[in-house]
């Protein structure tokens, strides 16, 4: 338990060669979406650092996290638990259980005072003192904080554990709430998405495995390698939003030609993720791509936005094909108002639900020559 | 006797707490308490809202089943609506739904029970060229060589086959070796090694089962690539209300799904008939076997008492589930109860369910004496239309609120509900598929089985030749569960290719349609409606009820596998099946019940689905908002 091995030191155990321990680097360089001038560093760190301690706990969840994290292509989840981190303790895939395991959780905390990682899947529920989540006879919301206290750093992984998740939307029965609502003083970063993409999450736990700290992180704490770009931004469908071609009702024409889904209700202008980037199962497909529209599952409160066939009620719509060079002014000035706009829309958004607003006035309103103007 | 509590019971999904009494001196369970110790309530949360999204929150119920609320929901909603599905929806919910149940098997198998059965640290002793002989073996005498309905040439060969040579099991025993020796031994810390039920297996199966342990760690996922690309992703792949998203087209080169796109589909589907046929069945075959050799015929519980299923996979598309159309075309008609298997199929009592009995208060009804609710009226099960749940948490028996010593078995102990068939507990699951099918073909009630049913029946008789067996005697036991839960993977990676054929077939003939959208609009609802949604999930009968007023959900109900399973005591219909399981179970050593997990992982626990149940008409409790924005 004393000695931790670096990954090279293991690769040098298990007999695998130099030449494929700098592919291994490079590779994973490349899933952190680094450039290639960060692969000596990459080596580096891999040479040097020994392997990470990792809690992996439970609270109030559906399991699909630690499913995505087992789906995880580059690098696998194989590799990553058995060769990259030393998983110290996860309930799901663990051994043992009952007391055997409620020890393993302490002597690790023990063992690595400062030095682990706790990534934490699920809300946590602190309506009357946390009895609506009891592990080990004892309210998760203890466990949590107890281990938190020693951790170096803490993974909320998945939307329940960033935002409080589908047990937190309306009415919110067990007053679910987001880890970072009750654990405070530590590097915390989110990785939402319900669940993440495999490769978001795997991608950040790397990171912290080769740089030793967190990755950077947006103004809402989330690793921007990962949510830097709204699904609109880099959809592969934008040019048909662009071009004012939309899908109208599920399975029409436009919906076999692979048309823009805004009007069937994607959130995709106002959601944060990398699933256009890199879409999921190593670019396999992702829901817009298989004709479903974006939810949103990334965001905050996303739950309580709906219906979600409902079109987003203030996002600019091109309506004309005709000029190439008004299509270009409009998708120049649409995509300034949106990145700018993000940070008001789900709040107007919201209101407007909030309001019962009819949505064909908001339609139409949106849709108005003067819009389009605003716009060029 | 020794009071011996197990919480958290891992290698599952969810929170659950067991607690038995042993007899020291004859390693006999007394008692045994099964409790879930969480509550979500997302019934409660979807109230109100469009019956068009209630999918989508069903889904999260559960990611590691993670679709089968979504199609239980999708079913319920289309129910009440009148909403009938384009048959290519149905073909590919139906490839999606058998794709979940192979994968959801081969990980439990390898990654969630197998280390109840399999120890690394026994396969360190095993001799790689014996263990390279051993595979062989095993792969000529344990792999049931069926065929499955539909021929297919798109494989020019299996390329899917365990590696039985020296050099291969070499190289895993010395990966293995350096984890051991490292110390960090991560997840396998911890564990009872030194207990003697892993001597039940010589080292070098240990060392075939760990290395295939590794080996589909990696490979599971794609298995399961049918979500990715019907649905986007997974877990939690999209649906619509009324069909799918995905739409078809030969002509579109953006098209959702096209040619290139059903290809990949279809090497996934192979590759799942490949890896049951080469991996799978084997393995579960070969350790069950040595184990039943070894005298393990225990853990049967409830399973040879009463099973119940709901049946699945509608051939042909379908007008309702309440009014029976389902039932009438299902490719696997195991609906029904089937009583006293472990009597012999002969002596077994049959029970039909269907249509309107799914209605009927008196059939399906849930009961709250030990679960953590109050009803309105005491003692009065509930059918779930007109179900009631209001939480009252009352602590243990011993300890505090927040600090249990020992949870009260003779008061409240458990966030589940406890459901009942005609008053009675019934277990449910693979097993309990097989039996009911087994048993209605055998006496006679189908009398024309589909080529499903027939293979049912086939491996049934194949897998009680190997063990020279009768089906009453292997099957309700924990070998057993865990047997037929191989059978079934093969058997729904057949599926998958069938429906696929049936797609690629409806294509050639002309037909694209996957959504019907004729009723998509609210106005066209009528005022008020109910529907039933049923699924034959990997862990057994769901069921999710729906109530739907003035185009919102008034009420919602799930009633789900490991609800029956995991279920408190009913001081009238007596254990629920985890609890009598455990009770029918010997421990060895008081202080490692290695028993208790291999019986109760032979169920495939699955909590989060078990401990969600709210009920929509309770209680209403503060409301607090997490918005920011409010």
């Amino acid at each position: 338990m004393e000695k931790r091995d670096t990954l090279w030191q293991l690769f040098q155990k298990k007999n695998v060669s130099r030449r494929d321990f700098l592919k291994t680097c490079v590779a994973l360089t490349s899933i952190m979406g680094l450039s290639t001038e960060f692969i000596p560093r990459v080596i580096e760190a891999a040479e040097k650092k020994p392997l990470l301690p990792v809690i992996w706990l439970h609270g109030h969840e559906c399991t699909g996290c630690d499913e995505t994290f087992i789906r995880s292509q580059t690098p696998l989840a194989s590799d990553l638990v058995l060769n990259m981190i030393a998983l110290e303790y996860m309930d799901v895939l663990a051994a043992t259980g009952g007391d055997r395991l409620e020890h393993q959780l302490e002597e690790t905390i023990k063992n690595y005072p400062g030095q682990y990682v706790l990534i934490f899947e699920g809300a946590v529920p602190i309506a009357e003192n946390g009895i609506y989540c009891m592990v080990g006879g004892k309210p998760i919301l203890e466990t949590v904080k107890h281990v938190a206290k020693n951790a170096a750093a803490i993974i909320e992984n998945g939307s329940c554990a960033a935002w409080g998740g589908i047990q937190a939307a309306r009415p919110n029965p067990t007053k679910s709430v987001a880890v970072s609502e009750v654990v405070s003083g530590k590097p915390i970063i989110k990785v939402p998405g319900c669940p993440p993409i495999p490769e978001v999450l795997t991608g950040t736990i790397m990171h912290y495995v080769l740089f030793g700290q967190l990755p950077p992180v947006d103004n809402q704490g989330r690793p921007k390698q990962f949510f830097g770009n709204r699904i609109h931004d880099t959809c592969y469908r934008r040019p048909f939003f662009d071009s004012g071609m939309f899908v109208e009702k599920f399975d029409d024409i436009a919906s076999k030609a692979g048309w823009c889904l805004y009007k069937v209700g994607c959130r995709g202008p106002e959601a944060y993720n990398s699933c256009g980037n890199m879409r999921w199962w190593n670019g396999m497909s992702y829901p817009i791509q298989s004709g479903a529209p974006c939810v949103a599952c990334a965001a905050n409160n996303f739950w309580d936005n709906d219906p979600f066939y409902e079109r987003l009620p203030n996002i600019p719509v091109p309506n004309t094909i005709v000029n190439a060079d008004k299509v270009g002014a409009i998708l120049a000035g649409v995509t300034t108002a949106g990145v700018v706009a993000h940070g008001v829309a789900s709040y107007v958004q919201h209101k407007l639900h909030e309001a019962k607003a009819e949505k064909s006035q908001d339609v139409t309103a949106e849709d108005k020559p003067e819009q389009d103007k605003d716009n060029e | 006797m020794k009071h011996i509590v197990v919480d958290p019971i891992n290698r599952i999904e969810g929170h659950l707490r067991i607690e038995i009494k042993v007899d020291e001196a004859t390693g006999k369970v007394e008692d045994a308490l099964s409790s879930g110790t969480a509550w979500r309530g997302i019934e409660l949360i979807v109230k109100g809202r469009d019956p068009r999204d209630a999918w989508m929150f069903a889904q999260r119920i559960c990611g590691v089943c993670t679709t089968v609320h979504a199609l239980g929901c999708l079913r319920a909603v289309e129910d009440a609506l009148g909403i009938e599905i384009p048959k290519n929806a149905n073909y590919i919910r139906n490839i999606m739904a058998a794709s979940q149940t192979v994968h959801d098997h081969t990980v439990h198998f390898y990654h969630l029970h197998a280390l109840d059965w399999v120890s690394p640290v026994a396969a360190l002793k095993a001799d790689p060229a014996a263990a390279a002989a051993i595979q062989n073996t095993v792969l000529e005498k344990y792999s049931l060589n069926f065929t499955g309905p539909v021929g297919f040439d798109t494989s020019a060969y299996p390329k899917e086959f365990p590696k039985a040579t020296t050099a291969y099991f070499k190289e895993i025993q010395n990966r293995i070796s350096k984890v051991v020796e490292s110390g960090q031994l991560g997840i396998f810390a911890g564990h009872y090694w030194e207990h003697p039920d892993y001597d039940v297996l010589p080292p070098e199966v240990h060392l075939m089962a760990v290395a295939h342990y590794l080996n589909m760690l990696d490979r599971q996922r794609e298995i399961v690539i049918p979500h990715v690309i019907f649905g986007g992703k997974n877990p939690h792949p999209h649906y619509i209300v009324g069909g799918m998203p995905c739409s078809i087209s030969m002509n579109d080169m953006n098209a959702p799904i096209n040619t290139e796109r059903l290809a990949v589909v279809d090497s996934s589907v192979n590759l799942s008939i490949d890896l049951t046929n080469n991996f799978y069945v084997p393995d579960v075959l070969a350790i069950g076997d040595l184990f039943v050799k070894a005298g393990f015929v225990d853990g049967g519980g409830l399973a040879g008492q009463r099973v119940l299923s709901f049946g699945d996979f509608p051939d042909e598309r379908y007008t309702g589930i309440a009014n029976g159309d389902y039932f009438k075309n299902l490719l696997i008609k195991s609906n029904g109860v089937v009583e006293n298997f472990g009597q012999g199929v002969a002596k077994a009592v049959f029970h039909p369910l269907e249509g309107q009995d799914l209605s009927d208060p008196n059939v399906l009804a849930e009961g709250v004496e030990h679960s953590w609710y109050s009803y309105p009226e005491a003692g009065k099960d509930l059918h779930p239309w007109s179900g009631v749940t209001s939480p009252q948490y009352t602590g243990p028996k011993e300890g505090t609120k927040t600090n249990w010593k020992y949870l009260d078995e003779a008061g409240k102990y458990s966030w589940i509900k406890t459901p009942k068939w005609n008053g009675k507990m019934a277990e449910v699951g693979p097993l309990a598929k097989y039996i009911v099918v087994y048993t209605k073909i055998k006496q006679g009630i189908i009398q024309q089985p589909t080529w499903a049913e027939q293979m049912i029946v086939d491996q049934i008789e194949a897998v009680s030749k190997l063990l020279n067996l009768p089906p009453e005697t292997w099957m309700p036991t924990t070998v057993g569960r865990t047997a037929v839960r191989g059978l079934d993977a093969q058997l729904n990676a057949f599926i998958s290719k069938y429906f696929f054929d049936k797609l690629i077939n409806s294509i050639k003939a002309g037909d694209t349609t996957v959504a019907n959208s004729a009723t998509w609009d609210p106005a066209t609802w009528p005022k008020e409606a109910k529907g039933v949604g049923l699924h034959e999930a990997p862990r057994g009968g769901l069921s999710h009820w729906v109530t739907i007023k003035n185009g919102k959900i008034d009420n919602y109900q799930a009633v789900v596998p490991s609800t029956w399973n995991a279920c408190p005591r009913d001081s009238n219909a007596g254990y629920g099946a985890y609890e009598l399981s455990m009770i029918e179970t010997k421990v060895k050593i008081a202080d490692k019940p290695l028993e208790i997990l291999r019986v109760l992982h032979s169920f495939d626990p699955c909590l989060a689905c078990a401990t969600h149940l709210y009920d929509s008409k309770g209680k209403e409790l503060t409301v607090v908002r997490t918005d920011p924005y409010l």
